[in-house]
Order: C-alpha cells, then sequence, then structure tokens
C-alpha cells in the first residue's frame, strides 16, 4: 500500500480565439477497491457552465461549454491517493462480454493474427495474457514520434514500434483473439512525464491490471484515471468548438510517493 | 369491392398528395432526387377478429423488445442465462456502448415501432422485421386516408372502417407520458431527408414544434429551444428523427453538425425524453430477429402470438448446413444492411455468385441470417387500369405509451414490378391505405 501525490496539468493554446467550445474531461482519478482518492482540487479555465456525470465505464466526467472567445483551455488536477495493489476489482463475468470484442483501434489485421498464431498456447487466462505482454515486450520497441492517438494496434504492430498506448493496443487485440475480456486503462504512474496507459485482463471474476510497456503487473505506483474498450473510451479531453487555427497541447503529470 | 368508389378519383388523389409534398427523397448517384411516392386506391382490408388477433401479437412482440433492450444496457440476465449469445448482441451494429447502465425516462426504449409483417398464401401473418430505430411511414397513410374522405365521402358512410387519423393522438399520448417537463420537438436533420415530409406533417398533427439541429442547446444540464427573438424554452420530449450517431457530437460522431453537443449527457440524467431512445437499434439487427420469440419466453413467461418467418442461423452449425443444403430455395441477408439492401435469393445467384457468397458465408457465418422465401398472398393493385397482383407488405405501428398501442391501420407497400418481392420505398414501390374493419 502507497499514498501517493498526483498532479495533472493540461493546456491546450489556440493560435486564433476559439467560442461556442463544447468540452468533455476525464481526467478524474476514481475510487475503486485498489485505489481510494483522499483530496482533490479540480480547476477548469475557462469555467463557464460546468457540470459533471459518470460515462457508461464508470469513469468520472466534467463537461460543459464556454461560449465567449478564449485563447487557451486548461484543466489542472492535483490530488492524493491510496493504492492498494493486494485488492482486487471484481465483477460478474456475463458482465464483461462487451470488452471481448474488437473496437475499430484494437481490430487485428494480418500482422497481429500471424504473431498470434505463433505465440499463442493454452493455459489459465492471466498467464497466457502475461504470455502475449511477455512476447510483445521482445518484439516491439519503445519509441516516441512514430504513432499518433489514432493509431490502430495494427497498424503500431506493423511498424514495430510506439508508446504506451500502442502496447496496450496490442495487448488488449492479442487478448481479444483469444476471447478474453481486456480493456484500456489510462493513468498516471510516479514520476514526472505524459500519462500512462495500461491493460486488465479479466480472469475468475477479477480484473488484473498489466503494463505491457513495462512488462509487469501495476503495482501501487499507478494511479487509474479512467477505463474502457480502446484508447478513445478513454479521451482526456475532447471538445468541438469554432475558430482555433492551429492548437498546441501540453500535458504534465508529476505522481510522487509520500513516505 | 370497396375499391369502386376511390378508384374513379385515383388521379386526382394522387395530384393533391404531390401537392401536399408526399414524396419520398433519394440519393442515387450522389445527387438528391424527390420522387411521388404512388398511391393506389385500392385498400388492404383486415377485418376486425383478424386485426385484433394482430394486435394482440404487435403488444405483445414489442413489450418484449422493450425488455430485451433494458435488460441488455443493465443487468444483462438473459446473456446470463444464455438465451442470446453475446455475439449477437456485442459485434451487432444496433449496440452503442454510450447507453450501457442508462435508463430512459419511463424506462421506455420503443416509443414507436413500425413493424413488417407479410400475409402468406396461408392467410397466416408473418413477421418479416422490426424497425426500431426511426421507422416512418405513418404519415402515408394518414394524409391519404383523408384526402380519400373529401374525394368520396359515400366511401367511408358504406364501410365500418377505423379512423386511422388519430395517429396524431396516439403519438402525442406517447411523447407526453415520457416528457420531462417542457415543450415537445420534433427533430429533423432538414428538408433534404428522405423523410421530411414525414416529419413536418407529424409535427404539424400532434402540435410539436418542428426544429433542426441549431434551434436547440444545452444549458445548466437542461435542453432548449430558442425562438426566433432568441428566447428560450425548457424542451422536455424530442422526437429526434436523426440518427443515433448524429445526435450528439460530443457522443457519438465528433464530425456531426446536426446534433446537439452534450444532449446525450443530460438525457443520461434524465433531463429529456430522446424518442427513439438511443441504442434501441441492439433489438431490431437482423441476427437479433432470429431470438424475438424466445424473448417473448424469456421475459413474458408467454408464448409468441405472431410467428417469424421460419429464419436459419448460419452461427449455428446445424442450420449452417440446412443454409449449405437448401441454399436455392431461401432467401438470404446480409445482417447491417436495411432498406431492402444484402438481400439475395438463392435461386437467382449465378453458380460464381453462388460460390463467392459461400466462401463468405463460411467466413464470416454471423454477418447472415436465411429465410424460407415465403409465398405472399399477392394484393390487387391498379396498373393501367388493370387490376393485377402483386407482392406487399404491411407496416403496422405500435407505440409504447403508459401501454402499448397499436394503431388501426398502417403502411401496405407493394412492389410495381410483378417479379420483385422487394417493396422499400427507397426502390420505387407504391403503397395503399390500410383498413380495420370496425
Amino acid at each position: 500500500m502507497k499514498k501517493l501525490n498526483f498532479s495533472y496539468h493540461m493546456q491546450l493554446t489556440f493560435e486564433y480565439p476559439v467560442r461556442d467550445h463544447h468540452f468533455t474531461l476525464r481526467c478524474f482519478p476514481p475510487n475503486d477497491a485498489r485505489q481510494q482518492i483522499l483530496t482533490e482540487s479540480i480547476e477548469i479555465y475557462p469555467k463557464q457552465y460546468s457540470s459533471t456525470q459518470t460515462d457508461s465505464f464508470g469513469n468520472r466526467c466534467i463537461y460543459g461549454t464556454a461560449s465567449w472567445e478564449h485563447n487557451y483551455f486548461a484543466a489542472d488536477v492535483n490530488g492524493q491517493a491510496v493504492i492498494d495493489k493486494d485488492k482486487n476489482i471484481t465483477e460478474d463475468a456475463y458482465k464483461t462480454g462487451l470488452f471481448r470484442y474488437y473496437t475499430e483501434l484494437t481490430r487485428p489485421g494480418e500482422g497481429i493474427m500471424g504473431f498470434y498464431n505463433k505465440i499463442k498456447r493454452s493455459g489459465h487466462p492471466l498467464e497466457t495474457a502475461k504470455h502475449f505482454m511477455d512476447k510483445l515486450f521482445e518484439n516491439f520497441v519503445y519509441e516516441q514520434g512514430a504513432t499518433n492517438i489514432s493509431t490502430t494496434a495494427e497498424e503500431a504492430f506493423l511498424l514495430g514500434k510506439g508508446v504506451c498506448q500502442d502496447y496496450a493496443h496490442i495487448l488488449i487485440s492479442l487478448c481479444r483473439l483469444e476471447k478474453l475480456p481486456c480493456r484500456y486503462v489510462a493513468g498516471m504512474m510516479t514520476g514526472e512525464g505524459a500519462t500512462h496507459a495500461w491493460a486488465e485482463v479479466f480472469d475468475n471474476g477479477v480484473w488484473h491490471p498489466l503494463d505491457p510497456t513495462h512488462n509487469r503487473l501495476v503495482d501501487d505506483t499507478y494511479i487509474k484515471i479512467s477505463s474502457g474498450r480502446d484508447a478513445k473510451d478513454c479521451t482526456i479531453n475532447q471538445g468541438v468548438f469554432i475558430g482555433g487555427g492551429k492548437q498546441k497541447q501540453e500535458v504534465k503529470v508529476t505522481v510522487e510517493e509520500i513516505l | 369491392m370497396a375499391a369502386d368508389g376511390l378508384y374513379k378519383y385515383s388521379e386526382q388523389i394522387n395530384e393533391l398528395l404531390a401537392r401536399y409534398g408526399v414524396k419520398f427523397g433519394i440519393y442515387k448517384n450522389n445527387v438528391f432526387k424527390e420522387q411521388l411516392f404512388p398511391f393506389d386506391t385500392i385498400p388492404r382490408i383486415i377485418e376486425k377478429a383478424e386485426f385484433d388477433c394482430l394486435e394482440r401479437g404487435l403488444k405483445q412482440r414489442v413489450t418484449a423488445l422493450n425488455e430485451f433492450i433494458k435488460d441488455i444496457y443493465s443487468d444483462k440476465k438473459i446473456i446470463r442465462d444464455g438465451v442470446v449469445p453475446e455475439e449477437f448482441v456485442y459485434s451487432g451494429s444496433g449496440y452503442l456502448v454510450q447507453c450501457e447502465g442508462v435508463c430512459p425516462p419511463k424506462g421506455v426504449y420503443t416509443h414507436i415501432s413500425g413493424i413488417d409483417l407479410v400475409q402468406g398464401e396461408d392467410k397466416n401473418w408473418y413477421i418479416l422485421e422490426d424497425n426500431l430505430r426511426i421507422p416512418s411511414g405513418a404519415s402515408y397513410p394518414m394524409i391519404a386516408r383523408d384526402i380519400c374522405r373529401r374525394s368520396s365521402p359515400a366511401t367511408f358512410e358504406k364501410y365500418h372502417i377505423e379512423d386511422n387519423r388519430n395517429y396524431a393522438k396516439l403519438l402525442r399520448r406517447t411523447m407526453d407520458y415520457v416528457n420531462t417537463g417542457g415543450h415537445t420537438v420534433i427533430l429533423s436533420p432538414g428538408r433534404y431527408n428522405a423523410a421530411y415530409f414525414e416529419h413536418s406533417y407529424l409535427a404539424e398533427q400532434t402540435g410539436a414544434h418542428l426544429v433542426t439541429g441549431s434551434e436547440l442547446t444545452v444549458e445548466n444540464d437542461r435542453l432548449y429551444f430558442i425562438d426566433y427573438s432568441g428566447k428560450k424554452e425548457q424542451v422536455g420530449a424530442v422526437y429526434r428523427r436523426i440518427s443515433d450517431e448524429y445526435l450528439d457530437p460530443m457522443n457519438f460522431n465528433k464530425e456531426s453538425v446536426i446534433g446537439i453537443p452534450h444532449i446525450y449527457d443530460i438525457y443520461r440524467k434524465g433531463n429529456v425524453a430522446l424518442i427513439n431512445a438511443p441504442g434501441n437499434g441492439v433489438a431490431d439487427d437482423k441476427g437479433i430477429y432470429y431470438f424475438v420469440p424466445k424473448m417473448v419466453k424469456y421475459y413474458l413467461n408467454e408464448e409468441p402470438i405472431l410467428q417469424n418467418a421460419p429464419t436459419y442461423l448460419p452461427y449455428y452449425e446445424k442450420d449452417m448446413k440446412y443454409v449449405l443444403d437448401n441454399i436455392d430455395t431461401l432467401v438470404l441477408k446480409d445482417v447491417a444492411e436495411a432498406g431492402g439492401y444484402g438481400v439475395v435469393f438463392g435461386s437467382k445467384m449465378t453458380k460464381t455468385e453462388k460460390e463467392e457468397f459461400i466462401a463468405l458465408l463460411k467466413r464470416e457465418p454471423r454477418r447472415f441470417i436465411a429465410q424460407e422465401v415465403i409465398d405472399f398472398l399477392d394484393i390487387d393493385i391498379y396498373d393501367d387500369g388493370e387490376i393485377v397482383p402483386r407482392k406487399a407488405d404491411l407496416r403496422a405501428f405500435v407505440l409504447m405509451a403508459d401501454e402499448p398501442l397499436v394503431w388501426k391501420s398502417g403502411l401496405t407497400r407493394f412492389s410495381r414490378d410483378p417479379d420483385s418481392f422487394i417493396v422499400n420505398s427507397s426502390q420505387g414501390g407504391g403503397f395503399k391505405d390500410t383498413w380495420v374493419l370496425s
């Protein structure tokens, strides 16, 4: 069990002012069996009208509309969480079926299917998923800039390199080929940098989090922000607006253990 | 018999229908064209006792469909109990993950259903498909009846026919039942939509405002209609005639410019009714159709009153074998298509087409259903002054208010081509009034 301080900062800067900006933010760590949020403060700019809700995956959202012109859009979330990796996130098996089916981002093509056929073997679901993670780690290279947020699992696999989102998507695609329920998790881990992503595999009534980017089980140093079928379901900042021109997004995440 | 009085007004009635704008817009090769929807004056006549039976069966079917949708987006008991394989739910085009855990006002998902039936040579009625998303067509027999009554009042004195002009009242009752407080509006994508006539006619008949997306806005978790002076009035029910994916760019297709940002967020909170409920297409997928009689038994513990056309699911090995052995006598339907597209008759395929189709079927068994070709009971139409038999179906309308209501009429569509079984308006068919005798 660890106690962590976290801070998430996002700023979207527009070349020209925007108006009628509708947004939905998904950057608020939830309470679940493994993590408890002790304190939390949220600031959003511009805050003209906003409201909260929980989406179909249980993710907390803040949505709203900023109708007057603004040059940037920012969200700051700071808080403290207690993470206990020994607690289990449980669910009824028959309700997890929807995580067994492909989405646009996780549909395997010939590349992933060929890889799957080469590495598949029989075993318990969790062991199989860990085996896939091992093999993926051996055959995939971490490299920033090779892929982007809309790169599919298959495209990333064929490139042979990518970032945490791509690792997670490929692992999900492999698990779904095996008919294992598997979901995408967006989150943060200790240190400074960007957000992180991993996957959870369902086995025997429990969701097991695996971090394919580091080829290890998720432990007390990770904070979950949201989960869904793929990265699209976990979009942190979604918006439509008028104007804007070029946009620049900065994200800064800091997570430190409180000793 | 009954057409005698009406036939001589045929030309006049069709002229009036055209003048009122009874048209069907279609896109062909990317060009928008409005075509007339030809009306045949010979009505389809259904006896009271026969319709009473249809009515009971339709109420039962739509009640079960509504229960199914509610279950799928919450407890999923029917999956847990192995009655419907999850694959048919989650890989169907109608399943929307955004609807998980969302309960619409009063638990109604199927406010307006268009159930397509055909009558066989054996006089039995068979369900061909359930249309739950945005079924259109009620306005055509409504206005045709109105014009027929004016053209030949004597005909309607002579026969005891249920008045079908009450559809607007039934619809209003359905919309009012789920209204969360405020105005009722009909949301149309605009005049280039195939069913724009219907949108405007139903608005006029029910007293609802006809609006487009740009006239609605979400503020403080409520939906408002912005009137011509800029004043905002709260809206409690939206009979939306735009499909789920275009409803809200923040929750569905983000490219949509005809939707209303955040309308789905406030619907999720119960602050507005969307008619029909988003995601209800999970129950009208052609693959799910096979399971509807099973749903009736599962949710209502009753025997289904209305039968499906005999259907096979190649997903099941036994059915696959039957389909391969009997392909020449079957009609094959792609579950992802609608509007009469993606339908092929085994008997009409060439040898190569059949081989290609079988290969595809084996690769994607879930994508197809196969049905016995029903010998439709032909009904008479006037074609250039001659009475000729043609294939026809019946779209019955079921509305779900505090109880299911069946409209005592319906849209009878027929194929003008003597060799065709496909009656869809988008493929050039015509329509008739449907008289239910009282």
